[in-house]
């Protein structure tokens, strides 16, 4: 009898786990409400119908490879100082948190960029954090991408 | 000694009538007890109803998984609509949702190479470090 209890419960459970399952990383989802902050968010349907409007648009960069295996874009950024301190130390946690590796690092007089990345099984991400000269920003890529893919862009 | 017993008790004679006095008896008992457990019957009329104790905690146990599931549905389905900004998409616009993302993608993509022109001309500098090292090497032979 238990077993079957548990079973409904942790089958409920999945069911909805599944149904809050996200294109996008949460951590980053309280910046839509925060003042002085601008959220962007943009949808794997909208980037699908992106996809087919157009052609790239910046020679030597392909971002066609990739934007049809991404689920999410979100793009976070604030000029204002406590803000973006506030949004580069939650960056710099949520990535340590989630055992992302860093990928590259380019410290260009004032702007500072770390390009993090995690592969998963289920999502991956590439998480890019900017500081130039106080203001900060920070896009993450969400998907069903590879390193390799990654890499590709640049090609 | 048994044997003996034995003779001595058949030789006591039996009374007369004994064996239809006890038979009547047990059936007196006998009714007597069945009146007793009609008169219990009429009592409780519920308890002979009764069910193990392990069926009722079965049903109580599918009962609250059903009112579980349902209330939960039932609870999920009336919810009132919440608006999450961070779930819904900032651009209604595809045209102008592809300028952004190749935006985003483009910076991601000048950042990269920033590390991979670095990379390179620092394997350039290995490469002609390296041949000038072979040349020298060269002459000195």
């Amino acid at each position: 009898m238990r077993q079957i209890v548990f079973k409904t419960i942790f089958v409920l459970a999945v069911a909805m786990m599944s149904l809050q399952a996200n294109a996008q990383v949460k951590e980053f989802e309280k910046y839509a409400d925060i003042k002085n902050v601008t959220y962007v968010f943009i949808s794997k349907y909208m980037l699908r119908l992106a996809g087919k409007a157009s052609a790239p648009s910046v020679p030597g960069v392909n971002t066609q490879s990739i934007m049809n295996k991404l689920t999410g874009i979100q793009i976070i950024t604030s000029e204002e100082k406590t803000a973006a301190a506030r949004l580069k130390a939650d960056t710099q946690t949520f990535v340590k948190a989630g055992k992302y590796e860093l990928l590259m690092q380019v410290d260009d007089d004032e702007d500072k960029v770390r390009i993090y990345h995690r592969e998963g099984k289920q999502q991956s991400a590439v998480v890019m954090l900017s500081d130039d000269a106080g203001e900060v920003s920070v896009i993450v890529f969400s998907g069903t991408f590879t390193l390799e893919d990654v890499m590709k862009m640049t090609e | 000694m048994d044997e003996l017993n034995w003779k001595e008790l058949e030789q006591i004679p039996i009374p007369e009538g004994l064996e239809e006095r006890l038979e009547k008896k047990i059936d007196e008992w006998e009714e007597s007890e069945k009146l007793k457990v009609k008169s219990e019957k009429s009592k409780n009329p519920h308890t002979s109803h009764l069910l193990p104790l392990t069926s009722y905690l079965k049903i109580t146990g599918i009962a609250a998984s059903i009112v579980l599931v349902f209330g939960l549905g039932f609870y999920f389905l009336n919810q009132p609509e919440t608006v999450n900004l961070a779930e819904q998409d900032t651009y209604h616009d595809p045209a102008v949702a592809q300028l952004e993302a190749e935006r985003a993608l483009n910076l991601l993509a000048a950042n990269l190479n920033k590390g991979m022109g670095q990379l390179e001309k620092a394997k350039a500098i290995s490469e002609r470090t390296e041949q000038t090292l072979n040349k020298q090497l060269n002459i000195m032979k």
